[in-house]
């Protein structure tokens, strides 16, 4: 364990040293506060109109809120990438890795050291998003309520952990960071959007043959069941069910047990 | 303290060692010769753990390198080809960071990351950032990395390789003092082509030609009444090639003669 947190102390502080921490904290902050400005000025547009049955279901949870860190997932889905790319690739680029893998230490608390140090940033992240809400607090009236702005903050972090997962995977793959961020954005893009079309596909397949239509059925079960846009939804309106917290432990939990062999079999060939 | 019971390594059809077997005594230091491409990285690389070997096992401080790794390395230090450095870190921080990763207990990790600098003369760069560093400065530092646990094996992969003149002289002289100073507490591994640095600092040779071992003999030996130690060198390895003219077909002896060398 000791070795993890010497590992990710190394990475955090390598993050800082090098642009890419900042450059994706501006971009994240930029975009960020574009939409919550955007979203904050739709809902004062809002709360001119006359209607009072309109005005009665103005809720800052659900017209801002929950959209405002709904459309961030593909902010997400673009940067948390930039994070992940370097952690192996960059090992591998330098000749560095010759020394974690001639060193005392197991590559499980290499593989958790490095996905620590990306959870910290990807932490990071949503806490500045919570400075965003955080006005809200302050000046909304009556407030959001609290605990489903941070289970909807929760939704956001846990989808980003689950990208940092899959793109920690990839940065074992290659030695090029360039190629580790493509393949990841290029599979979590994938995935997600399959998993958006799927009930369209069940639905052209319903007229044909049975046989075609159970295997759309099968394809289109797995594809939904991978894409966490389901979970993130149900999360991110304040649902929090066990169903959804576990398929975010069992996608990170996997990633990083996929990982960990793609290491040890890179030392086999 | 090293034991290599013939090491096998093939990629796919190609065969990079092939049934290298030596054993090296507690403080003594080998110098691992052959031509580039003769599989001296590669056999450097199944001692210290990191490629597995495709055949074979090796021992180091009685530890199987594959079956106990963790005890195994804790007793080696290693210097790769390419000096494994972070080049955004400064010196100090990455030699902690290297003794964290290596096991040196917390109340002993300053004292060591300040000896290991002080015997590579980096006690004045501390705080420089390794990219920053000359080429010469960054080897240092590599050796520092190699040293910082007091590892009982020392495997240095062609220290000196690109260095100017003067930059080479004063490795070579780090390098002999950790021969000499304490006798015995290093055993050192020291794979080149450069024989004279192999003169300069082993007393052992170790040639490795085309995967396999050809020569293994005290440096004494081979330069024996004046001997140059160039001269067993190009026997040893320019035996088949010199005997084997492009346009016929290779003559029996060029192999039989093979097994006198290794004697």
């Amino acid at each position: 364990m000791r070795h993890t947190f010497a590992i990710a102390g190394r990475e955090l502080r390598s993050y800082f040293v090098s642009p890419i921490a900042y450059a994706v904290l501006t971009l994240w902050a930029v975009i960020a506060g574009f939409f919550f400005v955007a979203y904050v000025g739709f809902y004062a547009q809002m709360q001119q109109y006359p209607d009072p049955a309109m005005l009665e279901r103005l809720n800052l949870n659900e017209q801002i809120v929950t959209p405002f860190v709904q459309q961030l997932w593909i902010v997400v889905l673009l940067l948390v990438p930039g994070l992940t790319m370097g952690l192996f690739a960059t090992e591998k680029a330098n000749g560095t890795h010759e020394l974690y893998l001639t060193s005392p230490i197991s590559i499980v608390s290499l593989v958790l050291g490095k996905y620590l140090a990306v959870a910290a940033m990807v932490s990071l992240l949503v806490v500045l998003l919570g400075a965003f809400i955080g006005l809200l607090f302050y000046y909304g009236s009556p407030p959001p309520e609290l605990p489903q702005t941070l289970c909807t903050l929760a939704a956001l972090w846990l989808v980003a952990l689950s990208y940092a997962a899959v793109g920690t995977l990839f940065s074992a793959l290659t030695r090029s960071q360039l190629i580790a961020y493509f393949l990841t954005v290029v599979v979590l893009l994938l995935v997600t959007l399959l998993g958006e079309l799927a009930p369209v596909a069940a639905q052209a397949a319903a007229g044909s043959s049975e046989g075609v239509t159970s295997l759309v059925a099968g394809g289109t079960s797995v594809i939904r069941w991978l894409s966490s846009a389901e979970h993130f939804e149900q999360l991110a309106t304040g649902l929090v069910s066990t169903r959804s917290l576990a398929y975010f432990a069992f996608m990170i939990g996997a990633f990083l047990i996929v990982t960990k062999t793609a290491i040890e079999s890179v030392r086999w060939r | 303290m090293i034991e290599a019971k013939n090491i096998v390594k093939r990629y796919g059809e190609f065969v990079a060692v092939d049934g290298v077997s030596f054993s090296i005594a507690a403080g003594e230091v080998v110098g691992f010769l052959g031509p580039n491409g003769a599989g001296k990285t590669t056999t450097m690389r199944i001692l210290t753990g990191f490629l597995p070997a495709s055949d074979g096992s090796a021992l180091i401080d009685g530890h199987d390198i594959f079956h106990e790794a963790i005890e195994a390395r804790r007793a080696i230090g290693y210097l790769p080809e390419t000096p494994p450095l972070y080049p955004e870190m400064d010196v100090q921080g990455y030699l902690t960071f290297v003794a964290k990763l290596k096991d040196v207990p917390r109340a002993k990790r300053k004292a060591a990351v300040e000896r290991a600098m002080e015997r590579c003369g980096l006690a004045d760069v501390r705080r420089r950032v390794i990219g920053a560093l000359s080429k010469g400065y960054r080897q240092r530092v590599g050796i520092a990395q190699a040293i910082v646990h007091e590892p009982k094996v020392l495997i240095l992969d062609e220290p000196t390789v690109g260095l100017d003149p003067i930059q080479i002289r004063e490795i070579r002289a780090l390098l002999a003092s950790l021969a000499t100073e304490q006798e015995g507490a290093h055993t050192i591994v020291l794979s080149t082509h450069i024989l004279a640095e192999v003169e300069a600092i082993c007393r052992r040779v170790i040639l490795i030609h085309k995967g396999k071992k050809v020569l293994d003999a005290p440096l004494s030996e081979l330069t024996a009444g004046g001997a140059r130690l160039e001269d067993a060198f190009t026997r040893a390895t320019q035996r088949d090639e010199a005997a084997v003219p492009m346009d016929s077909p290779p003559p029996q002896e060029a192999s039989s003669s093979r097994p006198e060398a290794t004697a």
